[in-house]
């Protein structure tokens, strides 16, 4: 009878704390969502900078599709996810920041103290940053198909390329996050940028791996955001590239995201648990 | 009685002009030592055109048997012009940024309040912008040059691209003055960043103008960072040339020109509105 009742017990406060997680996260959802709003000098930059990403890769660098081999005729086709990925990277590590602007006017500090889960306080913007996203990509599907992007793979050129998107986010906002629980000043923000950045620039953002000449095309080799380029790429190159999207061009790009996610995000909640201690 | 009284005005001139050289000098002295003593604030500005150059030459150095590329060696050749604008651009902004500091902070007024030229005070700054302008084109130059960064002009063009990186940045920190002194903010300032950015990547800063087509080569020889970065490729592709000499130093002279007319209407508008 007691075993009975300790059971339903148990599985009664796991229940609620979940739905407590869960009403949690909606809640920094919501205000994540009212901040972007709120604040369009904080989004309009993540909004800008793919387009603009896109558009000047695409027209300093047009002559590139002349390479013989190269995967596509357009441009526009190769930059637009590099564009996309730019685009999701910094609004990922944008968290980051506005993490430290929270904990530098201390409304972290009174969200800690508040009996709210641990998981919401990462889960919830993250969720906001994947609608932000989501939002970008739409616009940058938009300004891509006005500058002549063609997909080559129908509606999944399309998911490809926001799945990739979704998951540079959550790299980004795991490192960001985890950074600033560490350092929770804006010397974090410093390193955000710098390290995202680098590590997208030595993968195939620029150039496909055959284009590549000595030591970058060793370091993109090994870049596991190689393989997620392979994937934002699969749907956008032309149907008789090797590039071109299959389930052998996909698995190792989503394995890339997920293995990747998972770390960065188990660094930003022990980062976390580092600064509850 | 009026010959002396000429005669006097003109040493009242002649000490007033070498005074204000003097504090233009003391000024400059200043700014390039803040410079030097904040390597956080200088060296990313070498650092990074460095980076860029080192990985296009991996990502592009199959492109330059392109139709339309120029004649090089490598990549790395064609990109020494684009990496020393970039880097004077970035380093420009930093001393322009300065000025706004010393606005904000108020070492600005307390110049204002002493018998100093008011020109000295905008010139001392600028002074340590070009200084370092020199001293990255140099270490540009010198880092890139073993890995196939040739500059076809020898001796005589390396001395040209230095005078040439010295112009660039005064025509940049002169405009990036100007917008210090029309905000009074560090932060204004900062925020051309983006701008000059966007002016690079839309110019033919990293590959040449004729592999692009359409509007975007219409935007590229509109845009002045081309004939800047142009001016300087002469030198390092096309050998010592009395014409890429003059097309070095004399696209950045005259938008230095333009660019200190611009600053120091701003200044006098500054001293007006004080």
């Amino acid at each position: 009878m007691s075993t009975n009742a300790n059971t339903v017990s148990t599985s009664l406060s796991t229940r609620d704390m979940h739905s407590t997680t869960m009403r949690s996260s909606w809640q920094l959802v919501k205000r994540g969502l009212i901040n972007t709003r709120r604040l369009p000098s904080a989004f309009i930059p993540t909004l800008a900078m793919p387009i603009f990403n896109m558009l000047s890769f695409s027209g300093t660098f047009f002559a590139l599709t002349k390479l013989p081999g190269f995967p596509t005729d357009r441009s526009v086709n190769w930059f637009m996810p590099l564009g996309l990925a730019m685009g999701a990277a910094f609004s990922g590590v944008g968290l980051g920041f506005s993490l430290i602007r929270d904990l530098e006017n201390g409304f972290y500090d009174r969200l800690r103290m508040s009996p709210t889960s641990r998981a919401s306080l990462i889960v919830g913007p993250i969720l906001a940053t994947w609608i932000r996203v989501t939002l970008v990509t739409l616009v940058v599907f938009g300004a891509g198909t006005m500058l002549g992007a063609r997909p080559t793979a129908g509606v999944m050129s399309y998911v490809c390329s926001w799945i990739a998107a979704i998951g540079i986010s959550t790299i980004g906002a795991g490192w960001g996050l985890g950074l600033a629980y560490r350092f929770q000043d804006m010397r974090g923000a410093a390193i955000m940028q710098m390290s995202i950045f680098l590590t997208m620039f030595l993968s195939t953002a620029q150039v496909p791996l055959y284009v590549m000449t000595g030591w970058l095309h060793t370091v993109a080799r090994i870049n596991p955001v190689t393989n997620i380029f392979r994937l934002s790429r699969s749907g956008w190159v032309n149907a008789n590239d090797p590039g071109y999207m299959s389930w052998s061009n996909s698995y190792g790009g989503l394995i890339a995201i997920v293995a990747l996610s998972a770390l960065t995000l188990i660094f930003a909640l022990r980062s976390l648990q580092k600064l509850d201690n | 009685m009026s010959g002396a009284a000429t005669l006097a005005n003109d040493v009242s001139v002649q000490r007033s002009t070498s005074a204000a050289l003097r504090q233009t000098f003391a000024l400059a002295k200043r700014s390039t030592l803040e410079l030097f003593r904040q390597p956080a604030l200088v060296v990313p500005s070498i650092v990074f055109p460095l980076f860029f150059s080192f990985l296009g030459n991996s990502s592009f150095g199959k492109t330059t048997s392109l139709p339309g590329f120029p004649k090089v060696n490598s990549y790395l050749q064609f990109q020494l012009a684009g990496t020393i604008t970039q880097g004077v651009l970035f380093g420009s902004v930093t001393g322009a940024a300065a000025l706004a500091t010393d606005i904000e902070n108020g070492f600005f007024d307390r110049l204002l309040a002493s018998p100093t030229s008011r020109l000295s005070i905008l010139f001392g700054r600028i002074a340590g912008s070009v200084l370092f302008g020199a001293l990255e084109t140099a270490v540009f130059v010198l880092v890139l040059l073993p890995f196939g960064a040739d500059v076809s002009a020898g001796v005589p063009g390396i001395i040209a691209m230095i005078i040439s990186g010295a112009l660039i940045a005064l025509a940049v920190g002169a405009l990036m003055s100007s917008v210090a002194l029309k905000t009074g903010s560090s932060e204004a300032v900062q925020g051309t960043f983006p701008l000059l950015f966007i002016l690079l990547f839309f110019s033919s800063a990293f590959f040449p103008r004729e592999t692009m087509s359409g509007t975007y080569k219409t935007i590229a020889g509109l845009n002045p960072i081309s004939h800047l970065v142009e001016g300087l490729r002469a030198l390092s592709l096309e050998g010592f040339s009395v014409s890429a000499t003059a097309r070095a130093i004399l696209v950045p002279l005259a938008i230095a020109i333009v660019a200190l007319y611009i600053a120091s209407r701003q200044l006098n508008a500054r001293l007006r509105a004080n």
